[in-house]
C-alpha cells in the first residue's frame, strides 16, 4: 500500500514537473510561462505606461521621450548619439519580439525557435544571402559611413540596454516566455538584416523563372502578346520625357528555353511559391504624390504617401519624432533600424513607393562532367565558392547547409540545370547611411545628392519642400545587362552579365513639372520611348489602374488641399470599371444587375452590389478566356498570378473593340493574336462570363442582385505578426480593391495602406495614420487604437516634441546616464 | 495554540515564501515548499496544505495585478493566444491549477516519500 502511494505520488510529481518544466505537445513549459510573478502575465505590467526615470548604459547626456496619447515616442536628445541610443531603447520596449522575428528570418533562425516547420525558410534565406551581404556591409571595405556606424552602435545599444533591463525586471515580452527563449544580444548586423528583409519583400522576384514556365508551354508567339515588355495598356507615367539618347543595342537573336532551363525554372519556381508570404516580391501597391505650391489651396506644396504592404499587428511602422543637434524629424521607422524612413523634417517631406525595376537575374550555369564543381564563366572554368551554415533545429539535430556560389550569385537549383541568382539586394550599399540622410535635407539638391548613394530595394520618392517645390526620383540600382533577355533565365557564360547601371542623370526623375503634380503607385514611370530596360510589364510593374485614377483626380483642374488629398488616398473608384464597364453594358443583356451597373459610379464601396458583379464578371472573363489555354497548352504556373498582365492584355484588347463582334459576326483575325487563339475567342468568353457570373453571384449570394453588396464577399484582416488568428483584427468588411487608390487586393485582403500620411506646407498640417499600434502586446491599449482611425479613413496630427508634451494624456519618460 | 491555528498560520508563511520565490522567476519553489509539508504535517493536513497555499501562492499575484493593471486584456491575450479567444478564464483557471497541482504534488510526495522510508516502529 506505501508502495503504491509512494509510486503513484512520483509518477503525479513526474508529470506536473514534466509538463512545468518542458511542457507537452503545443504547451510550452508551463513553469516559467505561467508564473504570475514573471511568466506571461507581466503583459499587464507592461501594457500600463506612466512616467519614468530610466537609467541606460552608454547615454552620455539626459534625453527627454514624451509619448503621446496614441502612444508615438516624441525624443529630445543633446548628442546624435544619444538620440539614436533613445531610438534603439524605444524600438526594444515596444517592439522587441517583432525585431527578433525580423532578424530570424533574415538570418535564417527562426527554426531555433520554433522547430523545423520554418526550416525552409531559413534554408531559403541562407542561401539568398542577407547574412551574407550584411556581414560584408558592417565588416567589409568601405563599410559603413561614420555617421551610420555611430547611428548603428548606439541604436544597437539602445536595444541592448532594454534586453538587459527586460531581463533583470522579468520583462521580457510575453512571446518570449511563451516560446520559451531569450534573445540574445542585438548586433548592428542585426540592423542590415532588418534592413534586407524589406528589401527582399519589395524587390526580390521569380518572374524570370515564371517567364521561363510560360514561354516553354505557351510558346514565344502567346508569350510576347500576353506577356510583353511594354505594357499593352493605356498608363500615366509620371517622368515623360524627353530621356538622353543613347546607342540602340541591336537585339541579339536568343536561344529557346531548354527543357533542363524548364525543369530548373520549376523547381526553383515551385520552392518559392512555397515559401511563407512576403519572402518574394508579388506585385507592388502603394501611392504616392506631390502638388506645387502653384496648384494648392494653401499656396504651399502638398505630399501624400500610403505605402502599401502586408498590414500585420504589431505593424512594419513605428511612429515618432526625433530631435537632437543634427536631426528634427518626423514619421516612421522599421523597429530595428534607426532611422525614419517616410516623413518629414523641418523642410522637407518625403514618402516612397516601390519603383519595381528589375532587380532579379537568373542564370544558366554551363557545367560539364570532365569540370566537376565548376562552371564556365567568360570562357575559362570556375570553381564554386561554398558557404556552410549550421541551422539550430527546436527539437531537432542542427542542420548543416552549404551554399554554392558563382560570380553571379548562390545557385538556386541544381535539378535540371544548375541556376544561380543575381540580386541587386546582395550588393552590399550604403543604403542606411542614404536614409540618414534624406532625414537630414533640407533642399531638393540634398535630396537628390543623398539618394545617389541608394541601391535597393529601388523606391519612387516623392518629394516637397516648405518653398512650394515637389520633385520624384526613382532612385536605386538599375542593373544593366549587356545583351540576351533579362526577363528569362540567362545563359551564364559571361555574355549576359549585369555590367553596371544607368547613369543617375538617365533614371527615371522630375522636378517642379509644368503642370504642378507628380504621382507614382508602381506603375511603369517612363515612356515606351525610354532607351533603358528597366523591367518588363507583365509582372514588375503595376498595371497602371491606381496612377491613372490618381492622374484624373490630380489633373482635374482648381486648387487642391490636405483634405482633398486625404479622400483621394481613400478613394475606392476603380478606373479600370470604368473603361470596361460601359463596354460591357453594350453587349449585356437587360436585367436588374445590369441596371445596378448602370448606375454605377465605379466606386468599390461595401453597400455597392454593382462592385461585386463588376468584381465577379472580370475574374470570370480572365478565366473563361485564359483558362481554355492553359489546359491546353498544360502551363505549370498558377493563371490567377498572372491575372494583373492577362487582365492588361484583355483591357487592351476590349478598348480596341476586339472582343464585340458587328452583327454580321467576328473575323478570327481581328479578336485573336494569333490563327491558333481562332480556338478560344474572346467574345465567346465575353459572353460565357456574363452569363456565369450572374449565375454564380445569384447561386452563392442570393436571387436579388440588389443584395450582392461588396461587403459581404470582400473583407479585410490585419494578421498577427506570429500567425496567432486569435490576436488578428477582423476580418470585417472592408471598402476598395487591387486597383483603387485605397487598395484592398485578396480575400480577405491582408494588404494594404500600412502608413497614410499628408503634409501641406502650407497650412502646416501634417497628419498621419497607421493601422495598428504602437505596441507589440496585446495587453496594451496601443496594440490595436488606431485601427479604427484608419479604417474610417481618418488621420491624427503628426505633433512636434513640444506639441505632445503639452497635449492631454501625454507621459514623460526621462532617460539618464 | 489550536490545530487551526497553526495550519493558518503554515498556510500563511508557506505563501509568503512561494510569493517570494516566484517573482524571482523560482515558480518551482512551490513544489519543493509542499514537499517540506508532506514530509513534516501528517498526510491529509499536508495534502489540504500544499493544494491551499499553491493556489494561494499563484493567485495572490493575479490578484494584485488586476487590482492595479486589470488582467482582463491580459487574459483575453492569453486566452488568444493559447486558441481560446474570447475565454479568458481559461489562463487564469490553468494558472491557479498550475499552482495547486504544483502544491498539492510536492506535499504528496513527501508525504508519501516519509511513509515509505520510515521505519515501521517509529509510525
Amino acid at each position: 500500500m506505501r508502495l503504491a502511494n509512494f509510486a503513484a505520488a512520483i509518477v503525479f510529481s513526474v508529470a506536473i514537473l514534466y509538463v512545468s518544466f518542458v511542457g507537452a505537445g503545443p504547451l510550452p513549459a508551463l513553469g516559467p510561462a505561467f508564473n504570475p510573478g514573471t511568466g506571461a502575465w507581466t503583459m499587464a505590467f507592461d501594457a500600463s505606461i506612466g512616467r519614468e526615470t530610466q537609467h541606460l548604459t552608454g547615454l552620455q547626456q539626459p534625453v527627454r521621450i514624451t509619448l503621446d496619447r496614441d502612444g508615438t515616442a516624441h525624443i529630445v536628445a543633446q548628442t546624435d548619439h544619444d538620440l539614436f541610443l533613445a531610438v534603439g531603447y524605444v524600438h526594444a520596449r515596444f517592439r522587441l519580439f517583432q525585431m527578433d522575428l525580423l532578424r530570424r528570418q533574415g538570418e535564417g533562425r527562426l527554426s531555433e525557435v520554433v522547430g523545423k516547420k520554418a526550416l525552409d525558410s531559413d534554408r531559403f534565406e541562407l542561401q539568398l544571402g542577407l547574412l551574407r551581404t550584411a556581414e560584408q556591409e558592417w565588416n567589409g571595405r568601405p563599410g559603413p559611413s561614420e555617421r551610420a556606424r555611430m547611428a548603428i552602435l548606439a541604436y544597437t545599444q539602445g536595444v541592448n540596454d532594454r534586453i538587459a533591463q527586460a531581463e533583470f525586471l522579468h520583462q521580457l515580452p510575453a512571446m518570449f516566455t511563451l516560446l520559451g527563449y531569450q534573445p540574445k544580444p542585438w548586433t548592428p548586423i542585426d540592423s542590415l538584416i532588418v534592413k534586407g528583409d524589406m528589401t527582399q519583400t519589395l524587390n526580390f522576384t521569380d518572374t524570370p523563372l515564371v517567364m521561363a514556365l510560360l514561354e516553354r508551354s505557351l510558346g514565344p508567339d502567346l508569350v510576347s502578346k500576353w506577356f510583353p515588355v511594354l505594357p499593352p495598356n493605356p498608363q500615366s507615367p509620371y517622368d515623360p520625357g524627353p530621356y538622353p539618347a543613347r546607342p540602340t543595342v541591336a537585339a541579339l537573336p536568343a536561344p529557346q528555353i531548354s527543357g533542363a532551363e524548364a525543369v530548373a525554372a520549376a523547381d526553383a519556381y515551385q520552392r518559392l511559391a512555397s515559401r511563407p508570404a512576403g519572402l518574394v516580391a508579388t506585385g507592388g501597391a502603394s501611392n504616392n504624390w506631390a502638388v506645387a505650391g502653384t496648384r494648392s489651396a494653401s499656396g504651399g506644396a502638398l505630399l501624400a504617401g500610403d505605402p502599401h504592404l502586408h498590414l500585420t499587428l504589431p505593424a512594419i511602422w513605428y511612429q515618432l519624432t526625433m530631435d537632437s543637434p543634427s536631426y528634427h524629424v518626423a514619421g516612421v521607422s522599421i523597429p530595428g533600424t534607426p532611422v525614419v524612413l517616410i516623413g518629414h523634417n523641418q523642410h522637407i517631406a518625403w514618402s516612397l513607393t516601390d519603383a519595381q525595376n528589375q532587380q532579379t537575374f537568373y542564370y544558366s550555369e554551363v557545367e560539364d562532367a570532365a569540370h566537376p564543381g565548376q562552371y564556365s564563366w567568360n570562357g575559362s572554368w570556375r570553381r564554386y565558392d561554398t558557404a556552410s551554415y549550421d541551422i539550430p533545429v527546436r527539437g531537432g539535430p542542427t542542420e548543416r547547409l552549404t551554399v554554392k556560389l558563382s560570380v553571379h550569385g548562390p545557385v538556386i537549383t541544381e535539378r535540371g540545370q544548375t541556376t544561380t541568382v543575381w540580386w541587386a539586394g546582395n550588393i552590399p550599399s550604403q543604403d542606411l547611411d542614404v536614409l540618414l540622410g534624406v532625414d537630414q535635407a533640407s533642399d531638393w539638391q540634398q535630396f537628390r545628392d543623398t539618394l545617389r548613394g541608394w541601391y535597393s530595394p529601388t523606391h519612387n520618392f516623392v518629394y516637397s519642400d516648405d518653398k512650394g517645390n515637389i520633385g520624384m526620383i526613382s532612385a536605386g540600382y538599375y542593373p544593366h545587362v549587356k545583351s540576351g533577355r533579362p526577363w528569362l533565365p540567362m545563359p551564364g557564360t559571361g555574355e549576359d552579365d549585369v555590367d553596371g547601371t544607368i547613369p543617375y542623370d538617365d533614371i527615371p526623375q522630375v522636378y517642379n513639372p509644368p503642370e504642378g503634380i507628380i504621382w507614382s503607385a508602381n506603375q511603369r514611370q517612363v515612356t515606351a520611348d525610354y532607351p533603358w530596360y528597366i523591367g518588363t510589364a507583365s509582372n514588375f510593374f503595376d498595371p497602371g489602374y491606381r496612377a491613372n485614377e490618381i492622374h484624373r483626380v490630380l489633373s482635374q483642374g482648381g486648387k487642391l488641399s490636405a483634405a482633398d488629398m486625404m479622400a483621394l488616398q481613400t478613394d475606392t473608384r476603380d478606373y479600370l470599371a470604368s473603361e470596361m464597364v460601359p463596354i460591357l453594358l453594350t453587349v449585356m443583356p437587360a436585367s436588374p444587375a445590369r441596371d445596378l451597373l448602370a448606375g454605377w459610379d465605379y466606386r468599390m464601396e461595401t453597400g455597392s452590389a454593382a462592385a461585386t458583379i463588376w468584381w465577379a464578371f472580370w475574374q470570370t472573363y480572365i478565366a473563361q478566356a485564359f483558362d481554355p489555354w492553359w489546359k491546353a497548352k498544360t502551363v505549370p504556373v498558377d493563371r490567377s498570378e498572372m491575372n494583373d498582365s492577362l487582365g492588361q492584355y484583355l483591357e487592351s484588347q476590349v478598348m480596341a473593340g476586339s472582343t464585340v463582334c458587328p452583327p454580321e459576326g467576328c473575323s478570327p483575325s481581328a479578336i485573336c493574336p494569333t490563327e491558333e487563339c481562332s480556338r478560344f475567342p474572346l467574345n465567346v468568353a465575353l459572353d460565357k462570363a456574363i452569363r456565369s457570373t450572374l449565375d454564380t453571384l445569384a447561386k452563392s449570394l442570393g436571387a436579388d442582385p440588389k443584395t450582392w453588396t461588396w461587403g459581404r464577399v470582400h473583407q479585410r484582416t490585419l494578421q498577427n505578426l506570429a500567425k496567432i488568428t486569435g490576436l488578428d483584427y477582423g476580418p470585417r468588411p472592408d471598402r476598395g480593391d487591387a486597383n483603387t487608390p485605397l487598395a484592398a487586393p485578396d480575400f480577405p485582403s491582408s494588404h494594404g495602406p500600412s502608413w497614410r500620411m499628408v503634409v501641406d506646407w502650407g497650412s502646416g498640417t501634417f497628419m498621419g495614420i497607421y493601422p495598428g499600434g504602437q505596441s507589440e502586446n496585446p495587453a496594451s491599449q496601443w496594440y490595436t487604437d488606431r485601427v479604427d482611425t484608419w479604417w474610417d479613413g481618418r488621420y491624427a496630427p503628426m505633433l512636434t516634441a513640444d506639441q505632445a508634451a503639452s497635449a492631454p494624456g501625454a507621459t514623460s519618460w526621462k532617460l539618464q546616464p | 495554540m489550536t490545530g487551526g491555528r497553526i495550519f493558518t498560520i503554515a498556510l500563511i508563511v508557506t505563501s509568503v515564501i512561494g510569493a517570494i520565490g516566484i517573482f524571482v522567476g523560482g515558480w518551482w519553489i512551490v513544489f519543493l515548499i509542499g514537499l517540506a509539508v508532506g514530509i513534516v504535517l501528517p498526510a491529509r493536513a499536508a495534502l489540504i496544505l500544499g493544494a491551499l497555499f499553491g493556489l494561494a501562492t499563484y493567485l495572490e499575484p493575479l490578484l494584485r495585478d488586476h487590482l492595479i493593471y486589470g488582467l482582463g486584456p491580459t487574459a483575453t491575450s492569453l486566452a488568444a493566444i493559447m486558441g481560446y479567444p474570447h475565454q479568458p478564464a481559461i489562463p487564469i483557471v490553468l494558472t491557479c491549477a498550475l499552482g495547486l497541482l504544483l502544491g498539492l504534488a510536492g506535499a504528496w510526495l513527501g508525504s508519501a516519500g516519509r511513509a515509505f522510508f520510515q521505519p515501521a516502529s517509529s509510525r
